[in-house]
């Protein structure tokens, strides 16, 4: 083989930068694997990035769902350990209000003791003095080890820590064949997204991660993998209403969880099964808004007078049962297939189902199959060995600014490598979420950041109260001067700005509307954004 | 509740309804002159959040805030940035005051030590000696001269002179009158008995006074200005109970007890509230309804330059204050541009501060001298302190000025 | 307390119909919650931008007459006479300006767009035409790691239309202080340790320093100047070649300085600005608007002949939209809200015309307002609270802010 074929040849592609894609590549990179990892967008923009962050105790799936309740807190305690940096443990609390059959707790408490999930009752006056927030008309509680994780975080984590472990990353290209030969995959055929070049790559085994999108991946190697696309929408508000995550004790149902999360905190969610085709333009409805919030204030009465930041909605990856010939029940947990056993295609295997809380499982699993099938023995390490960021190291003092102490909660450890201590890396790109120009640096540097929503994910510039309205321009000045033209950094701003939009409008009411003119006021009205830009972005998914 | 959901977005402290649109800093005077400070949006509802998420987000830079709350005005959303930083401070400081602080925030302790001995007192912070002692020793500013203590407080002249002929009138109020009254420049509490007893009402004393409390408040200490607020709330239930209005001769006394004692010691005033009155308000909403009439002399002539006090702005009661000088035929108005004058109560005594709080007032004196006044009006103590010391040109209450300007014979005639 | 006037809104409306009113000798109160969007303003006024079809207006006078009509200006007499009359109180109030009614300009934005402009700032970077720029050569001049002006997208802008750009950065000790805050270092308070410090001449010492060869145009971002002209001017007076500002991110200093000075030439007429409070609600008796309340003078109302709702837009909190509908706050008059809820008021890409911002509040042709059907005799509206314009769209905000002002200044004046 000549060096470029050598340089396109792995021992594993995976495919999909969301966690399963992320973990998966770690866990591959940690047993010696040659790896690549690829997407077609950037990472965590599927389910990874769409969904409440919420690190479940397993107690939502107790009573319904064993394996996954008990998969669930042996993760949880997992995670706790290797991404200290992306976990917040807040616990959390299962409240039953009057509507509600307070016979339910006992057989939820029973079950999860049986799980190995520590519940305890507690009174609800107890229960209110833990979280002020909670509804004050509750009449039972149970408090269990959930806890709140950034999965845009954890995903660059794993990325991170992959990369360290060898394997490459490209982000922007998306896989647009599958090459079989004799009924083996070989490798997969790449387009990159930003400027079109099309490339092949090579691999003994192809790991296919990418989510909801699974389905399209399998179809395209001539395998049929059932999924049902359900659709869940969630709320943001402003800020943090409560401290620890609310559930209600029932079996689950839509818009019963609270989550905080950083600065804010979500609420979630609706579910609807909706056809793939729309999977990548998802918009939250005024009836989902509606239902969220009327079921929100059932939890914490305040979110009736919150400030709602935005709305959004993610796909979750239903997998149909292979058992059932109907295609109707649905596959609970984690859900791997071998093609080779299954559909006679050998080298390429599916990793799906399952839940970010069980990503590391789901990775494990894959990559144990993936390693048995390259006769390689090394032993999983991936829930031992912290993650990069989470390394044991003496918390933050009390001497750090503002921007700093947020800039070491979002990267750990490896806040040691942003550039701070003089004016022109401390001074403030986004002010409501404290990241300085040193940080945003960093990102762009070290973090695969190629725009402004890139940007956003590893750093939550324009995440906070105002969704961008000074910041996104300031970052995208921070942007141009190390990386791209002014044209494409005005083409970004563009895009940026109207992929906040998109979450903003849905709950264009009250102080988000005053927020949303105002904005329109200093990009379209000062700016004159609108008369400047040249290419629009055609990535929905992405903005 | 259903009908209810959304219609306002109403945190806590409301930080919620902040649009970022930065024009607080605009009107911030400290962050302007100190790179150090964070600047009002920061502090307030940008840290407040994170505060929220976790109190290590607290940052003790927060104390460098005058609480001028000129933030607050400025917000076109009404954000109450000031009250979440000093809330903020009150809740997460883990700073203890100095003993310089404590001296400075204890004002009537003080007084009441400095004020039998003023004679002594006055000339000795004067000298050389003792003001380098405090420079270097207590970290209070050289340059500043403290306000003389008056030798006779203001309840003791009351007490010999104009308390026995208070109940010869119809109509009552009581007086708070504050420290500043009290031990430094009693005249104010005289001109004030004067004016109300020309237009028919007798003056009366509170049971007890305790100082208000603000620059305990500043200077972090938040219980001892709680226990004090509910000292003269008791006071003024009482006094409320007879059917006296509450009157004061300071704005910033009286905005903290209206407004401070609520929203940052939790002192439940809501009783009280609307019966404390800054006296030009009481005497300009009396005039109104027709109740009293004023008379001035033919001749007086003073060129008046209103200078709006920080708290006087948040207030909103700036036009009674000056709607009422502009009644006086002899007054020629004018009208100073509304910006801190950098004194801030206490802040501007520290040493630390000294440069800060004259570049913060630099462009106030600059318009003063501009305009050329006989004297300065403003219904704020401090204010007047630091407009004396950095203009030379006098400053009065304009209580003062009503008082000096009025026919009290004429104006007795027009009132019985 | 008796006013004749009682204007809500201290912005660029409620201040042009104050001084309007003061000077023809009324006794006038500005009622304002908190600052206004003057503080946003890039140092320019637009009377018509763009028309319906999206296109740019050259002379904003001919194309009045296609709008819809329903827009503001149909209800004013006028339009050249007021346009006019407006530059003269804004100079009154010493802001110099340059452009007319008959022709646009066009003002370069803090990210190098070109937006249609009526009248200018003194100092501020303009230009006749955006086909032929009038430079070969252009500094486009930051201060060193200012964030607030996007000089690299200046710069490519005028090297798309063929103009060689350098950028260059400069920098004094006394900024370089101010830079020690992270989150402070904004056009309004580089304007005011400029101004504090005396440091007119410094800082055109180190833009001197940093131009190394002759340029036809340096442009600077306009941090100068903010409680007058004078500063600006004389800093380009200073400066070597030909130079002129550029706006950068708000707040702005031309904005702060408009809003102020117009303030001033207001109290200056004898008007009484309240800064910080709010109108809460009204007496009306049969059709006439007696009194008003507000959030601070507790005890007393403001009672006048005539009143003005210049309270602005949703940003202003002039208008608001909860969750079922949009309503005006202050004193519930009616409201054209176009049979929108919250479905459908906000369009769903961020650049399509919002047909929230085409709400506002009803008014007659003499732009009374009505409540409850009934028109208000004495209660006008004018500016951005009106309904019936798309400020951004049409690039007319601070047009129809300033002529509705003046028209209802007359109104008043002649009823």
């Amino acid at each position: 083989m000549t060096k470029s074929e050598v340089n396109n040849h792995y021992d594993v592609i995976v495919i999909g930068g969301g966690i399963t894609g992320a973990g998966t590549a770690r866990d591959c990179a940690m047993r010696g694997l040659k790896v690549l990892l690829v997407e077609r967008f950037d990472y965590s923009t599927g389910a990874t990035g769409r969904n409440h962050g919420l690190m479940h105790s397993g107690a939502r799936y107790a009573v319904t769902d064993h394996e996954s309740a008990k998969e669930c807190i042996r993760e949880n305690m997992t995670l706790r350990k290797i991404a200290r940096h992306c976990v917040e443990e807040t616990d959390g609390l299962f409240i039953t209000l009057p509507e509600d059959d307070l016979g339910f707790q006992a057989t939820f408490v029973q079950k999860c003791t049986e799980a190995g999930i520590r519940a305890e009752v507690i009174d609800p006056k107890q229960a209110i003095a833990l979280e002020p927030s909670v509804n004050p008309d509750l009449i039972g509680a149970v408090r269990v080890p959930d806890a709140s994780i950034d999965p845009f975080r954890l995903t660059m984590a794993n990325v991170l820590d992959a990369q360290l472990h060898g394997a490459e990353a490209l982000v922007y290209h998306e896989v647009i064949d599958i090459l079989i030969e004799q009924g083996r995959v070989i490798g997969v055929k790449l387009r990159n997204n930003h400027n079109g070049e099309e490339r092949t790559v090579y691999a003994q085994v192809t790991i296919n991660a990418a989510g909801i999108w699974g389905s399209l991946i399998a179809q395209m190697a001539g395998v049929k993998i059932n999924m049902f696309p359900a659709k869940g929408s969630l709320l943001i508000f402003g800020h943090r209403v409560n401290h620890m995550v609310i559930n209600r004790c029932r079996k689950p149902a839509n818009a019963d969880i609270l989550v905080p999360d950083d600065a804010v905190c979500v609420i979630g969610t609706t579910s609807v099964r909706v056809p793939i085709e729309t999977c990548d333009d998802l918009r939250v409805t005024p009836e989902e808004v509606e239902e969220l919030l009327a079921e929100g204030m059932k939890l914490a009465p305040s979110l009736g007078s919150t400030r709602i930041l935005r709305g959004y909605a993610g796909v979750r990856p239903l997998v149909a049962s292979d058992d059932d010939p109907s295609g109707r029940s649905i596959s609970r947990g984690i859900v791997t297939l071998d093609h080779e056993t299954r559909d006679g295609l050998a080298g390429f295997l599916t990793i799906t189902g399952g839940k970010m809380m069980t990503y590391r499982l789901m990775a494990e699993e894959v990559t144990d199959l993936a390693c048995k099938k390259l006769g390689v023995t090394k032993a999983c390490e991936t829930a031992d060995k912290p993650l990069p960021g989470s390394e044991p190291q003496t918390p933050p003092n009390r001497k750090y600014s503002f921007s700093q102490r947020a800039s070491y909660g979002r990267h750990g450890t490896l806040d040691w490598a942003v550039n701070r201590g003089d004016n022109t890396n401390d001074a403030l790109v986004c002010e409501c979420e404290g990241v300085s120009v040193g940080e945003v640096k960093y990102a762009i540097e070290k973090l695969h950041v190629y725009n402004l929503i890139n940007l956003r994910r590893r750093t939550r510039v324009g995440m906070g109260t105002c969704q961008g309205e000074l910041c996104a321009c300031r970052a995208a000045g921070v942007m141009c001067d190390r990386e791209q033209g002014a044209q494409k950094s005005i083409d970004d701003l563009a895009g940026f700005m109207n992929e906040r939009w998109k979450g903003m409008q849905p709950v264009a009411w009250g102080d988000t509307l005053a927020e949303a003119q105002l904005t329109a006021t200093i990009y379209q009205g000062l700016l004159g954004i609108d008369t400047m830009t040249k290419e629009r972005r055609k990535e929905y998914y992405e903005i | 509740m259903a009908n209810e959901t959304q219609v306002q977005s109403l945190s806590a402290n409301n930080f919620e309804q902040c649009l970022k649109c930065s024009i607080c800093t605009v009107y911030c005077p400290v962050s302007a002159v100190t790179p150090s400070y964070p600047g009002p949006k920061q502090a307030g509802p940008d840290g407040e959040r994170y505060r929220l998420k976790n109190k290590e987000f607290f940052n003790e830079a927060l104390k460098l805030c005058l609480n001028c709350k000129r933030c607050e005005v400025a917000c076109p959303s009404n954000v109450h940035i000031g009250d979440i930083i000093q809330a903020a401070r009150i809740k997460y400081s883990t700073h203890s005051p100095s003993l310089r602080d404590r001296m400075l925030a204890n004002t009537d302790f003080v007084g009441t030590m400095a004020s039998p001995f003023a004679p002594i007192a006055n000339p000795v912070l004067k000298l050389k000696p003792v003001k380098a002692i405090l420079h270097g020793v207590m970290a209070i500013d050289k340059h500043r001269t403290f306000p003389d203590y008056s030798r006779v407080k203001f309840e003791s002249w009351f007490k010999k002179h104009a308390q026995a002929s208070q109940d010869q009138y119809a109509k009552h109020v009581s007086y708070f009158h504050g420290c500043y009254a009290n031990y430094n420049y009693p005249k104010l509490g005289q001109d004030l008995v004067k004016v109300l007893n020309a237009v028919g009402y007798g003056v009366h004393l509170l049971e007890k006074e305790k100082c208000c409390g603000v620059a305990l408040i500043a200077n972090g200490m938040p219980n001892q200005a709680r226990r004090q607020g509910e000292v003269n709330m008791r006071s003024m239930r009482k006094a409320i109970a007879q059917g006296h209005p509450i009157v004061t001769t300071s704005s910033t006394c009286t905005f903290t007890m209206r407004d401070e004692y609520e929203h940052l010691l939790g002192i439940d005033n809501h009783d009280v509230r609307d019966s404390i009155s800054l006296a030009t308000r009481f005497l300009y909403q009396l005039i109104e309804r027709g109740e009293i009439q004023l008379a001035f002399r033919d001749d007086y002539h003073k060129r008046v330059a209103y200078h709006s006090a920080c708290h006087m702005e948040r207030m909103g009661w700036v036009p009674f204050s000056t709607r009422l000088l502009r009644m006086i035929p002899g007054v020629d108005f004018v009208m100073l541009d509304s910006q801190c004058c950098g004194i801030s109560g206490t802040y501007g005594f520290k040493k630390e501060n000294y440069e800060r709080s004259q570049a913060i007032g630099s462009t106030l004196f600059q318009n003063i001298a501009e305009e050329n006044p006989d004297c300065v009006a403003t219904d704020c103590e401090t204010c007047k302190w630091q407009i004396e010391m950095s203009t030379g040109v006098p400053v009065e209450n304009p209580i003062s000025i009503i008082a000096d300007a009025l026919d009290v014979e004429e104006t007795k005639k027009l009132n019985c | 307390m008796k006013f004749d006037a009682i204007i809500m809104g201290g912005g660029l409306t409620g201040l042009t119909a104050g001084i309007a009113l003061a000077q023809a000798g009324r006794d006038v109160a500005v009622v304002s919650n908190g600052q206004s969007t003057l503080h946003f303003n890039g140092g320019t006024l637009d009377l018509l931008g763009c028309d319906e079809a999206g296109n740019a207006v050259r002379n904003p006078l001919n194309a009045i007459d296609a709008l819809s009509d329903n827009h503001p200006y149909k209800k004013v007499g006028d339009v050249k006479a007021l346009a006019e009359k407006a530059q003269r109180l804004l100079d009154g109030a010493g802001i110099a300006t340059e452009g007319n009614a008959e022709k646009n300009h066009w003002r370069l934005t803090p990210i190098g767009g070109m937006k249609p402009a009526w009248l200018s700032l003194k100092g501020m970077a303009t230009i006749d035409d955006p086909d032929h720029l009038p430079w070969k050569s252009v500094a486009v001049v930051n201060i060193v790691n200012y964030l607030d002006f996007l000089s690299p997208f200046v710069a490519e802008a005028l090297r798309e239309r063929g103009v060689q750009v350098d950028v260059k950065e400069f920098t004094t000790p006394e900024l370089d202080e101010a830079r020690k805050s992270p989150s402070e270092m904004r056009a309004t308070n580089i304007a005011k340790v400029v101004e504090r410090q005396d440091l007119t001449q410094t800082v055109a010492d180190a833009i001197n320093y940093c131009l190394d060869k002759e340029y036809d145009m340096v442009l600077l971002p306009a941090v100068l100047g903010i409680s007058s002209g004078e500063r600006g001017d004389q800093l380009l007076q200073l400066i070597d070649t030909p130079a002129a500002f550029v706006a950068t991110l708000p707040p702005s200093v031309p904005g702060v300085r408009m809003q102020t000075l117009l303030r001033k030439r207001f109290q200056q007429l004898g008007g009484t600005f309240i800064v910080g409070d709010q109108v809460t609600g009204g007496r009306f008796e049969g059709d006439k608007l007696k009194c008003v309340t507000t959030a601070k003078l507790e005890g007393s109302v403001l009672e006048a002949e005539n009143f003005v709702l210049a309270t602005g837009s949703f940003m202003s909190r002039g208008l608001v939209a909860d969750y079922n509908h949009i309503y005006e706050p202050a004193l519930g008059v009616d409201v054209d809200d176009n049979g929108l809820n919250r479905a459908n008021w906000a369009a769903l890409e961020v650049t399509d015309p919002q047909p929230y911002m085409e709400t506002g509040v009803r008014t007659d042709e003499h732009l009374r307002c009505s409540k409850d059907g009934t028109t208000i005799a004495n209660l006008y509206a004018a500016g951005s609270i009106l309904s019936g314009h798309n400020g951004i769209k049409r690039v007319d905000a601070s047009g129809v802010d300033m002529i509705t002002a003046l028209q209802v200044a007359n109104n008043i004046l002649n009823s």
